[in-house]
């Protein structure tokens, strides 16, 4: 024994590193390779099944954005019950939809009718799927609760 | 014996202090000071590796749903997209071309699918995923909102690209 006798030589042995290192090479070659790189998310619509359509029974009040393949856009106002139908146009800016304008106006419909709480969607045929997702995004981010997407009538 | 290491900061000498470069040709040998010139500090790699493995292990946990989005679908961009917390039905559109769970399925035969798919999901849990191009005409989209309508599915989600 040679404890604390400052002989150095009992005590050198060897540690091999190199394995070490290929085996967290290896490991971050599989962590690499197995990435998802791109996360995903959801927008969620609530739509309407069936004929849910009920006689005598009363709508919520809604705003129905309908979408012009142009780029303009139509707001209109339904069931309120303390106000007319109301209907607006944005115009298109060049060939595409006025964003600023739209998400202007969402804000202002928002807070001037605090009941107004569901908005559907309701594109053209030849509208882009890419400016409808956008849309509903904009209902969302105005804290419209439901959100629906009409079909082609 | 001076050595050029930067961990030998100390008078002491570690018994594992040898170990913590690699000094090729140099096991059991003594050479001067010009040999360990070319020493690697294998604890600092180590270290790294550690840390990288640590990272990768971090961010590729997820809980959610893995999904295969096609390599030439570039996805809608929102801001208030939620998280695919679990597995769900994917309904694919790509050129007009519709893929249920991968299987491709007819515009005529979508809603027959549909209504056998949902036959044999729990109630609460009848919701489909809708993948489609940004650049897609709601035209495409319009089968699968009447065919959806008509079997039942009341929760539809649009996958998208969360925007930062």
């Amino acid at each position: 024994m040679n404890i604390g006798s400052g002989d150095e030589k009992s005590l050198d042995f060897d540690i091999n590193i190199l394995p070490i290192l290929d085996i967290l090479s290896v490991l971050i070659c599989f962590l690499l390779l197995t990435a998802v790189w791109v996360q995903i998310g959801s927008l969620d619509t609530r739509q309407a099944i069936g004929d849910n359509s009920v006689a005598g029974a009363k709508n919520p009040p809604s705003l129905w954005i309908t979408v012009n393949p142009k780029g303009s856009v139509q707001l209109s106002l339904r069931d309120l019950p303390n106000a007319k139908n109301h209907e607006e146009e944005i115009k298109a800016t060049g060939k595409a939809i006025n964003w600023s304008v739209l998400e202007q106006k969402l804000q202002a419909l928002r807070s001037k009718f605090p009941d107004l709480k569901t908005g559907v969607v309701r594109p053209e045929a030849q509208a882009s799927y890419g400016d409808v997702i956008r849309i509903m995004d904009k209902l969302k981010q105005a804290q419209f609760e439901g959100v629906g997407l009409s079909p082609l009538g | 014996m001076k050595t050029s290491s930067f961990t030998n900061t100390n008078g002491k000498k570690s018994p594992l202090g040898s170990l913590q470069n690699l000094k090729p040709g140099m096991k059991g040998k003594k050479r001067g000071a010009a040999a360990l010139g070319l020493a690697l500090p294998l604890t600092s790699l180590i270290d790294a590796f550690s840390i990288i493995v640590i990272y990768l292990l971090i961010g590729t946990q997820n809980n959610g749903m893995e999904s295969n989005i096609p390599t030439k679908m570039s996805l809608p961009t929102a801001s208030h997209s939620v998280s695919i917390d679990k597995e769900i039905p994917t309904l694919t559109i790509q050129k007009g071309v519709y893929r249920l769970n991968d299987a491709v399925v007819s515009v005529k035969a979508l809603t027959q699918k549909l209504t056998e798919l949902k036959a044999t999901l729990p109630k609460e849990a009848a919701e489909l995923l809708v993948q489609a191009d940004q650049e897609m005409k709601f035209e495409d989209l319009d089968p699968l909102l009447k065919a959806g309508s008509l079997s039942g599915f009341e929760k539809m989600k649009f996958a998208v690209v969360p925007a930062q």
